[in-house]
């Protein structure tokens, strides 16, 4: 049987979960149920109690999956409120230049800019500053910054750059600095959507269904009513999930459909959805993007750290923030369009001990193994002397997505965390030239006097990405993107993508917070126009307003 | 070389000929029957069976450890699997063979394939791959991991599961170093409940760009 709502929302990350909230203000000032919008995910619920300081296999299979493709590995999330549960919650407003790039891959169509002529900086400023209220944003003193960060940060200053103090979405508070973001914050200072956003849809009365994976979008003709989502029942609950299709399906019908599955699922469904949504655009799974993310390590020696940096020592790098510093140096003083896809920033970052995988040694012999072997075993020994680098470079968005899978973003073919991807990813000339460029600005602060090794990425091919970006992406016509700059598919009316799959370009900083910031943008424009749609007409004086804050329950430190 | 040993080989040549010229893709090893089986090895004394000894000599060459004779979790290890030429623990402490049997981990279906090509690697360099020192099971797999390799993806994840083994210690919930040799040979301590308190210099230790975080 057939369900009916008005919105439909598929997702519950940034893109899905701020909609939901100003879509459900929208209705309270309205004086209308928000029960009528809602949100469904295809991950199980979680509490910060839930969440465990463990890479237990059980724990990765629930909140992650890692979907390889032909040249590209990329993590992505699994839970109710997406991405934001694993998110390191560094929240960065994108700087000018992104918004005006024009380089792009050789067969992308005319010298153009990327973005949507509607968009740039100064126009997304209030909505970056709307995000950052609502996603709790603070800037942490020098006191808070991790050993780590300022380990960097030091280095750089050594060597004659800058660094800077990375914003974060994470309660200093709350915050006991143990670094397992990566696995959920337990501690409830991790300011994800469960605790602001998303929370305040559902309190306000949205209906947030987990455990629901949406399959195919079909046009319906009962007017008002205008898409049918089908969606699989998920089998993730109990000791031993399937993480597969029960068999049991669903089908709602709606007035109004947001698409926010994230850039690995949106493209795939829309793909999957194409022969009942034949007017869609050619573009529809093309241009599928990494945010130009690039890894490398540091592994300092502590007798330099002494002497060199004059710091007490460095064997700590489980200890602090995940994301806490920065520099900017290569971007800066870059602003012409002759510079577009050279400019690159360089973050710590703590990924986890998973990605010493990812690494060289530092110590490889011509001819011997390089992320491998006994060399590579003293390395790991020595991985609380390390820090790990993100490059944010301005690549090009290389991928492509195939025909999509039957079912879901990826192929998976067991319980595990591991699925494979139906897209290919070949790095471009620039997306190639501009991470070696990213490694030789590493590798020089981190032989500055002798500081460190510098462990570059090992040359197993291909990229690893926690940032996927595009696949959907807007633009100004249908014949180079899916979208408009409202997030409004083309050729179909009320059908929106608001999501990371509609960001056209690499961002240069991590991507949550420009995804929250289009989102509240794209969000104000439906909400303007939701009595065109049938939902309901904004009142006057209708002002957005901040989502109120929910912790839950929470893990107290004992005192020690 | 026996008759025996001599048409393994120049079977599995041709296998592998036939994949390198299909697929580069791993999965399509699958199909490949296990060339352990037919090797004329004895049983190792740990109960072990050859292909799982095999499997944690693979793990024990991208993660050595030194010698000892149970893992973590307490299963045994085979006699030969360890090459000792590390004096801290390695994958195989860490349970490298268990996280490949695990369910979510799906390596199971591969290993077969995998095994083969490991196998056939080996016997040009003088006999299986659990029998081979040290130093000729890297050779083995700097050929196995090199990218002329059709299957080579399918080491990188038999690689991948010794390091999943060795630095997340999958199989034990909320692990500490106390119970995972990886934690300890790494410096991490695994859970923190009560966090860190001094965690940060408490210095300003750079110049800096802007006073808010983000460029303009």
């Amino acid at each position: 049987m057939t369900q009916r709502a008005d919105v439909v929302i598929v997702g519950s990350g940034f893109g899905g979960s701020i909609t939901a909230w100003r879509l459900a203000e929208l209705y309270v000032a309205a004086g209308v149920d928000p029960s009528a919008i809602v949100v469904l995910e295809r991950g199980r619920r979680y509490g910060h109690t839930d969440f465990r300081q463990s890479m237990d296999i059980d724990h990765l299979s629930d909140i992650y999956l890692l979907i390889e493709g032909q040249g590209a590995e990329v993590v992505t999330a699994n839970a109710v409120g997406g991405g934001s549960n694993l998110y390191l919650a560094a929240s960065l407003r994108s700087p000018h230049e992104t918004f005006e790039r024009r380089d792009r891959r050789p067969d992308d169509g005319p010298t153009r800019r990327m973005w949507p002529e509607a968009i740039s900086r100064r126009v997304l400023d209030p909505y970056y500053a709307r995000a950052e209220r609502g996603l709790r944003v603070s800037q942490p003193t020098w006191d808070q910054v991790s050993k780590s960060g300022g380990l960097w940060a030091a280095s750089l200053n050594a060597a004659g750059h800058t660094c800077d103090r990375v914003p974060l979405a994470i309660s200093t508070q709350r915050c006991v600095n143990a670094k397992w973001c990566h696995t959920g914050c337990i501690f409830g200072a991790k300011n994800s959507l469960i605790t602001n956003y998303l929370w305040a849809a559902e309190n306000a009365g949205v209906q947030v269904l987990p455990n629901l994976q949406v399959e195919l979008i079909t046009q319906s003709t009962a007017r008002p009513y205008r898409y049918v989502v089908q969606a699989d029942v998920m089998d993730n609950e109990g000791s031993s999930p399937t993480r597969a299709p029960t068999g049991q399906q669903v089908q709602i019908e709606c007035k109004v459909l947001v698409v926010s599955a994230g850039a690995m699922a949106t493209p795939p469904l829309m793909l999957r959805s194409r022969p009942f949504l034949p007017a869609m655009s050619a573009q529809v799974g093309r241009n599928l993007g990494v945010n130009g993310d690039h890894v490398a390590a540091i592994e300092f020696d502590d007798a330099k750290v002494r002497s060199v940096l004059g710091l007490p020592g460095y064997d700590e790098f489980y200890k602090g923030k995940p994301i806490t510093t920065m520099s900017y140096d290569w971007w800066v003083g870059r602003s012409g369009h002759a510079y577009d896809g050279t400019r690159f920033t360089l973050q710590e970052i703590f990924l986890s001990t998973l990605t010493n995988f990812l690494y060289d040694s530092g110590r490889t012999v011509p001819g011997g193994p390089s992320f491998w072997g006994l060399q590579k075993k003293q390395a790991v020994a020595h991985w609380a002397n390390r820090i790990e680098l993100l490059a944010m470079v301005e690549d090009t968005n290389d991928g492509t997505f195939l025909a999509p899978p039957p079912a879901g973003a990826a192929v998976r073919p067991d319980p595990g965390p591991i699925a494979v991807g139906t897209f290919d990813y070949a790095l471009s000339d620039q997306s190639i030239a501009v991470r070696a460029a990213a490694n030789d600005a590493i590798q020089k602060v981190a032989a500055n006097q002798g500081l460190g090794l510098f462990m570059p990425l090992t040359e197993t091919q291909g990229v690893y990405c926690a940032h996927p970006l595009g696949g959907c992406r807007m633009a100004d016509s249908p014949d180079l993107g899916v979208v408009d700059d409202t997030g409004s598919v083309y050729g179909y009316e009320a059908l929106y993508c608001i999501d990371g799959s509609i960001v056209p370009t690499s961002l240069g900083v991590n991507p949550s917070l420009t995804i929250s910031a289009v989102t509240e943008r794209c969000a104000e424009r439906l909400v303007s126009r939701g009595a065109d749609f049938g939902l309901p007409a904004k009142p006057a004086g209708f002002r957005p307003r901040v989502p109120p804050e929910h912790i839950g329950p929470r893990v107290v430190p004992s005192p020690s | 070389m026996s008759t025996r040993s001599h048409d393994d080989l120049v079977a599995l040549l041709s296998r592998r000929q036939v994949l390198a010229r299909a697929s580069t893709l791993a999965l399509g090893l699958v199909a490949l029957p296990p060339v352990s089986l037919s090797l004329p090895i004895s049983p190792p004394s740990t109960g072990l069976s050859l292909s799982d000894a095999t499997l944690q000599a693979f793990a024990d060459t991208m993660l050595p450890g030194c010698r000892v004779d149970r893992t973590d979790l307490g299963n045994p290890i085979d006699p030969l699997a360890i090459a000792g030429v590390d004096p801290l623990p390695g994958a195989v402490q860490a349970d490298a063979l268990a996280v490949s049997h695990h369910p979510e981990v799906g390596f199971d279906p591969l290993a077969p394939g995998f095994l083969s090509d490991l196998e056939a690697r080996s016997l040009p360099r003088g006999g299986d791959f659990l029998h081979l020192d040290f130093a000729s099971r890297v050779q083995v797999c700097l050929d196995g991991l090199d990218f002329s390799n059709p299957s080579r993806t399918l080491w990188e994840l038999g690689a991948a599961i010794a390091f999943i083994a060795f630095c997340a210690a999958p199989l034990i919930r909320n692990a500490t170093a106390s119970e995972a040799c990886g934690y300890r040979v790494m410096g991490l301590p695994g859970v923190a409940p009560n966090g860190y308190g001094d965690y940060s210099y408490g210095l300003q230790l750079s110049t800096e760009r802007t006073p808010a975080g983000s460029l303009p």
